[in-house]
């Protein structure tokens, strides 16, 4: 019966193609969604389960008080480490490590440096007992001998060429660390934010003097992130208990001059996941996030559902006669409905089938807003297969039963005698089918405009002038301050052609980093203190940054602390000076010590638009001019890749040791910007498929009413309407809807955008024109959708469908 | 007596009027009869089909099916009965043009939770008895009227029905093609089969063994 059923169904498909296609599409958005969400959360939620008694391993972190601030710390001092597992009791299981990121790492085996490897560790053997790790060589007890290293399977084989190789090996690190392999590890195969690769044995740092001080063994002042501690709580052990013991012993062992510390227990499972303390430098999951998407993805689903019962239905008319022919012959309405499910089930296996080939593309698409490392392959999560079953079926039972309440229900008699239609008066007006319509719409309409506004604030943000020159400019770091290289670099860079002009100062106007003082200015009217931007740079760099001077004159160079600044005209006014040149001369307090103003510059954006303009000097100290400015020449045929090979040999020539990096300032200003032109494609695609499902929607409308009112229209011809006539009577309804979505999401969107804008303390308008453009493009496309299916009833023979047997 | 109807009204009100599409309609049929039914239009003879035929319902009055009261059923009850029982034969055919000639006659048989092989058999026990084996994996829109009448008839007959309703069977088919029915239907009744047809030509009345006369509604004369 079963095949009966599919062979049908099949046949059905094919006669309807177009319908079938765009009820797959839909159904098949909507499952593509939901299973991409499904990986990203059950990824999210899947690291770290595979640590033996994992409720029972915290981490242990603190948190620094200070007078106007707390700052918190996922790291602890190295001494409370040994100190807590002497004298805590509770304790079962006390793991240090301590990350580390040596520059170079030479193997003098082979004779290769590896610079920057990521994920390196001090650890002991207490690390091997919190990670289970597949031991090929060695054990863990050999790093109890300081200058031992153990090498995970992949940094082995990366290293020496394989696991048998590396052992007895040495590792050097930076140079003069000499570690022997005594181990190899199987990489780990679980999700897990422990992604370490090389252990280097714990007791290596006391051994050393200068890695003593660089990891503050002896400090307890002081709190490196870098060292971690982990702790396994033995049973019926509360967390409050450890925590009243580590501050005691806290507080036995610190001076009062220091800033007091608390410490924490977090425990494994907030790992992932807390926003507050780092997972070693790693992606984090954002729980809020992952609900969103989950809502996301059940509202995407719904709405392909909603689609797929809004279009079937709206064809039921076509298949009224078999229907009735199916009942005469013996069908009962329960056989009917199974028939009906059973090709809803058959559609929605098409759809899955289409989804598995749309993923891999989604992940591709948005690989910027997923997990690293998510893969996705059917044969290596099998409860993905589960996964799918199940929401085929839900697919199923949620788009089909409707329709197939609806379709069974029709009356055989009436259906023979033409008259399917008999009772539809009541359904004429069809108030649930506009109503979704118009909702639809109005979503889609809000994505417009919210993503035209903010593409229009990120271009306005890139071309907007900032005060001074970005264009053109490169910067490249200073490897080390040796005045008598500097000039000689600086004078090789003036001569190369392509070279408008170069400088050594500190960083560029706007810069991603921020460095801030407390001045103090006291005058006969009181005292006024503030944080204030503090930026270091000569004369020759406000000339090639083309930054103006309101009074005075440039500082004088100071060698090793400032005596001269200059400040914006915004410090200015904050100081009481409407007036610039009347700041001219007014003493500052750094705290460190005075310095004089001897002159006012013009304000500009030293952050993104995000931010006001706030209070900045200047100093012009040697010591602080710590990178290379270079204008390059603009205008007619200027090579500028040819130039910075010119600027890379000078710099190669003057540093051979270093590695030539630079930056474009104007492709740094733009990262300013990162996040929301993130958000600006994540919109552009929402507002796309809104477009997509909203016209799905009105075109499951436009066929249900053109179905009814064929008799209508039929008549109307026969009575001497032209088609022209008649497009314009059927579109008129469903413009008008458009029209309402319109009215009813442009406040909304305004309302959004003016809330997104408020991030931005430089905006431009939200223009009128930018809402009619939006809203014209949906009536244009909405349009474009109604006049296929429209044109086509309005020119139909209105013999057909007046014609009753 | 295979069915029975006693006073069966049936009729719809439009505005506040009542119009009456069936009026007081007593009628006794027998197993083997070949009854005819005729009236000009309007008259309700296909609405009294209908109602014999339980795809209808009716206001007022008894029906009796094999001392089964109809009236009486829900409808799940009601389809099993005709499912069973009554074979439909429609002048406009009523074939399900995306189904092949073989799926069309096989169709009643699914929905009777016949298993397949059975199925199989009767379906080619039918097609031979018609003689149209090799038109089984055509689609109806590919056949003559008349060869869409036979599996209409092949379909209605697939069941081995105790009563066949024609409805005007051979209206939509030539002289010729109408005699091939008519001595068909002939040769069913033989074999024991009732038929209640309703139809227009007095020729095809003389097939029968009773003709019925309506009008307005009610039996004006009934031919026993």
């Amino acid at each position: 019966m079963f095949r009966n059923y599919f062979t049908v169904a099949f046949r059905n498909l094919k006669r309807n193609k177009v319908f079938s296609l765009i009820n797959i599409m839909g159904l098949s958005l909507g499952i593509s969604a939901t299973l991409v969400i499904y990986l990203i959360v059950h990824h999210e939620f899947g690291f770290d389960k595979f640590q033996k008694d994992r409720d029972r391993i915290y981490r242990v972190v603190s948190e620094m008080h200070f007078p106007d601030q707390t700052l918190k710390l996922s790291g602890v001092s190295v001494p409370l480490i040994p100190a807590v597992a002497n004298q805590v009791t509770g304790i079962e299981l006390a793991v240090p490590f301590i990350q580390y990121s040596p520059s170079t790492i030479t193997i003098p085996s082979t004779n290769e440096v590896y610079k920057n490897q990521p994920r390196l560790l001090f650890a002991d053997e207490h690390y091997f007992n919190l990670i289970p790790y597949k031991w090929l060589r060695g054990n863990p007890s050999l790093l109890r001998e300081p200058f031992n290293v153990v090498l995970t399977e992949s940094r082995a084989k990366l290293y020496f060429g394989s696991a048998v190789n590396a052992i007895g090996k040495i590792i050097a690190y930076n140079g003069d660390v000499k570690t022997t392999v005594i181990g190899v590890v199987k990489d780990l195969n679980e999700i897990t934010d422990f992604r370490f690769g090389e252990f280097i044995s714990y007791n290596t740092i006391p051994a050393r003097k200068d890695l003593r001080g660089n990891f503050s063994w002896d400090t307890w002042p002081s709190i490196n992130s870098a060292s971690q501690f982990f702790v396994k709580l033995a049973p019926g052990v509360s967390t409050t208990s450890i925590e009243k013991q580590i501050t005691a012993i806290r507080k036995k062992n610190t001076k009062p001059e220091f800033a007091p510390i608390d410490h924490y227990l977090q425990p494994l499972t907030g790992l992932h996941f807390d926003p507050e303390y780092d997972n070693f430098n790693q992606h984090k999951g954002s729980k809020p996030t992952l609900f969103g998407l989950l809502l996301v993805a059940g509202f995407l689903l719904l709405l392909g559902c909603i689609n797929f019962i809004n279009l079937t239905t709206a064809q039921a008319a076509q298949r009224a006669r078999e229907i009735g022919i199916r009942k005469t012959v013996g069908g009962s309405r329960r056989q009917l409905m199974i028939q009906f499910l059973s090709e809803t089930f058959f559609l929605s296996v098409l759809a899955c089938l289409l989804s598995l080939i749309l993923i891999p593309w989604l992940l591709n698409l948005f690989a910027d807003f997923i997990p690293p490392d998510i893969q996705f392959s059917l044969m290596a999560d099998p409860h993905m297969l589960l996964f799918m079953g199940i929401l085929i079926i839900a697919v199923t039972i949620a788009s089909g039963f409707y329709p197939s309440m609806i379709l069974s229900g029709y009356k055989p008699v009436l259906v023979m005698k033409n008259q399917a239609y008999a009772n539809t008066s009541k359904t004429r007006k069809a108030w649930l089918r506009k109503s979704l319509t118009v909702s639809q719409f109005v979503i889609a309409q809000f994505f417009v405009i919210v993503t035209m506004i903010v593409s229009h604030q990120i271009k306005y943000s890139l071309s907007k002038d900032m005060g001074f020159r970005k264009d053109a400019i490169i910067t490249m770091d200073r490897p080390f301050n040796n005045p008598e290289k500097g000039e000689t670099l600086l004078n090789k860079l003036r001569q190369i052609p392509g070279v408008e002009e170069a400088v050594l100062a500190g960083s560029p106007p706007a810069s991603m980093g921020t460095s801030f003082g407390t001045i103090k200015y006291t005058s006969y009217k009181g005292e006024r203190e503030t944080s204030v931007e503090v930026k270091n740079a000569d004369s020759a760099y406000f000339s090639l940054y083309k930054m103006k001077l309101l009074a005075g004159r440039y500082p004088l160079k100071d060698s090793m602390k400032a005596s001269e600044v200059l400040i914006n005209n915004n410090y200015a006014n904050f100081l009481g000076f409407t007036n610039p040149a009347d700041a001219i001369g007014i003493v500052l307090d750094r705290g460190q010590g005075k310095v004089t103003v001897t002159g006012v510059l013009a304000d500009f954006n030293f952050r993104s638009f995000h931010w006001s303009i706030l209070p900045l000097i200047y100093t012009n100290i040697e010591a602080n001019n710590g990178k290379y400015h270079v204008a390059l020449q603009t205008g007619g045929k200027s090579d500028w890749s040819k130039t910075i090979d010119k600027i890379q040999s000078a710099y190669k020539q003057i540093y051979p040791d270093a590695t030539f990096e630079y930056n474009f300032l104007d492709q740094t200003i733009a990262s300013f910007y990162e996040t929301e032109k993130n958000t600006s494609r994540l919109l552009g695609w929402s507002m796309g498929l809104c477009i997509f499902i909203s016209c799905l929607g009105l075109l499951g409308l436009v066929v249900y009413t053109t179905n009814q009112r064929a008799k209508e229209i039929g008549v109307r011809k026969v009575l001497g309407a032209s088609v022209a006539s008649i497009v314009s009577l059927l579109s008129k309804d469903f413009l008008q809807l458009v029209l309402l979505a319109f009215i009813i999401a442009t406040p909304l969107a305004w309302w959004a955008g003016y809330k997104w804008l408020e991030d931005f303390q430089f905006r431009d308008r939200i223009s009128v024109t930018l809402f009619l453009l939006s809203g014209g493009g949906m009536m244009a496309i909405a349009l474009l959708t109604l006049s296929i299916r429209i044109i086509r009833a309005a020119m139909m023979n209105p013999v057909k469908s007046l014609k009753t047997e | 007596m295979l069915l029975e109807l006693k006073n069966i009204f049936k009729w719809v009100t439009v505005g506040g009027t009542r119009t009456f599409i069936l009026k007081d309609v007593n009628l006794k049929v027998n197993e083997g009869d070949f009854i005819s039914v005729m009236g000009p239009s309007g008259s309700g003879k296909s609405s009294l089909l209908n109602v014999i035929g339980m795809l209808d319902d009716f206001d007022e009055g008894e029906y009796h099916f094999l001392h089964e009261s109809v009236h009486k059923m829900k409808e799940k009850q009601r389809s099993a009965l005709y499912k069973q029982y009554i074979g439909f034969v429609f002048q406009a055919y009523h074939l399900i043009d995306e189904l092949t000639v073989y799926e069309n006659i096989e169709t009643p048989l699914i929905y009777q939770d016949i298993k397949t092989s059975e199925r199989k058999a009767m379906v080619a026990d039918m097609l031979d008895r018609f003689q149209i084996v090799g038109k089984k994996d055509l689609f109806p829109t590919q056949l003559s009227g008349g060869q869409q009448q036979l599996v209409g008839i092949a379909r209605a007959l697939i069941g081995k029905p105790r009563l066949i309703l024609a409805d005007e069977p051979t209206g939509n088919l030539n002289s010729k093609q109408g005699e091939e029915i008519m001595e068909l239907f002939k040769q069913l009744n033989k074999e024991g089969v009732t038929i209640i047809q309703v139809t227009h030509s007095e020729k095809n009345a003389e097939y029968g063994s009773r003709i019925i006369h309506l009008l307005d509604g009610r039996i004006e004369k009934d031919g026993l």
